[in-house]
């Protein structure tokens, strides 16, 4: 079965890479329950699917992943998001509160989390997230940033 | 030559307040089991364990990607995670993973090369995972067909070179947790 991550990584079944990543099942498996613990969750703790994959969609565009960007765009016009999340998907900064707080933090953290401190997280409690959602926004955000660089790491194994 | 470098241990304090174990959840109980070491739960696992789903499936994937048999040997999976935290600046991590490399090995050069700065001295298979680990932990990825080939040529085959993205990008998912919902200081 073709995951996120082959798809991300142009993998076919046919590709002798798709079977070496195959090799480690516990990878694929553990990325793919990752990625549904962080984007579509039972428990959302009230950061909606459409939010999540906005987010998503905004930080595989940070880290200038194509084939991610228009697999979360499709994800995104699947649930009909609302105009803020559509602006917030495209990299938009001028956004209502929580949003804006919750963008620039997710920009942040996924370009520089060198410079992220204390005061950052008080930024997010300030704009209203409670101790859970300020968790699960962070594993959304790192687990992006995991994604991307699983998928571009098996993309230049291809080329190389 | 250069003086060995040796790291002691930091400890971490979050930046909000962790999940008290007689408040938890019989879900937050029951992702805490998954612990490597559940002597004591620390700070850490009680911050994240706020989020019980993402907390179980991240723990279960860092396990398999950093202690799974064969492939990548352990020292080069350390390397790849001590290389991340260094360019996400997670000195945490850094430590943690440093003293494993050292432990590992039973050498403290590769962790002196890098605290030095001076990674010209690594030997070249070493240069060539911290090289890659170093360019695809930026944001964007900076690595190319090129730090591929650099590691085929020290040997390394593709279920290797797989095993380590994985170690590098796992840390590219850690920092970004550990770094950012906590701070590090020295002494116990």
């Amino acid at each position: 079965m073709i995951d996120a991550i082959d798809k991300a990584a142009g993998l076919s079944p046919d590709d002798a890479l798709f079977n070496a990543r195959r090799f480690r099942p516990e990878f694929v498996q553990g990325a793919e329950l990752c990625r549904l613990s962080v984007l579509m969750p039972a428990n959302d703790q009230g950061l909606a699917p459409a939010l999540r994959v906005a987010l998503a969609r905004r930080m595989a565009a940070l880290n200038a992943d194509q084939a991610l960007i228009a697999d979360y765009a499709a994800q995104l016009a699947q649930l009909d998001p609302p105009e803020q999340l559509r602006a917030l998907a495209e990299g938009e900064r001028d956004l209502d509160e929580p949003l804006a707080t919750i963008a620039r933090h997710a920009d942040l953290v996924t370009l520089t989390p060198n410079r992220a401190a204390a005061s950052d997280i008080a930024r997010l409690a300030e704009a209203g997230l409670n101790n859970p959602q300020i968790v699960a926004l962070s594993e959304l955000i790192a687990f992006v940033n995991f994604q991307t660089r699983v998928a571009a790491g098996l993309r230049l194994m291809r080329s190389a | 030559m250069m003086s060995a470098v040796r790291l002691k241990p930091l400890t971490w304090h979050p930046h909000i307040a962790p999940v008290e174990l007689s408040e938890a959840t019989q879900e937050q109980l029951d992702a805490m089991k998954v612990t490597p070491s559940s002597k004591k739960v620390s700070d850490y696992v009680r911050t994240l364990v706020h989020d019980p789903e993402s907390y179980l499936a991240r723990t279960v994937l860092f396990n398999a990607i950093m202690y799974v048999d064969g492939g990548l040997a352990r020292p080069d999976r350390e390397l790849g995670a001590l290389a991340a935290s260094i360019v996400n600046g997670c000195k945490y991590c850094a430590v943690v993973h440093a003293r494993r490399h050292a432990e590992l090995t039973k050498s403290d050069d590769l962790v002196t090369a890098l605290y030095l700065d001076r990674p010209e001295t690594l030997g070249p298979r070493d240069a060539a995972i911290y090289s890659f680990a170093r360019r695809l932990s930026v944001t964007p990825s900076q690595a190319t067909p090129d730090d591929i080939a650099s590691l085929r040529a020290v040997g390394m085959d593709d279920i290797e070179i797989i095993d380590l993205i994985h170690a590098i990008s796992i840390f590219g998912w850690a920092n970004r947790l550990m770094h950012v919902l906590g701070h590090a200081e020295s002494g116990a």
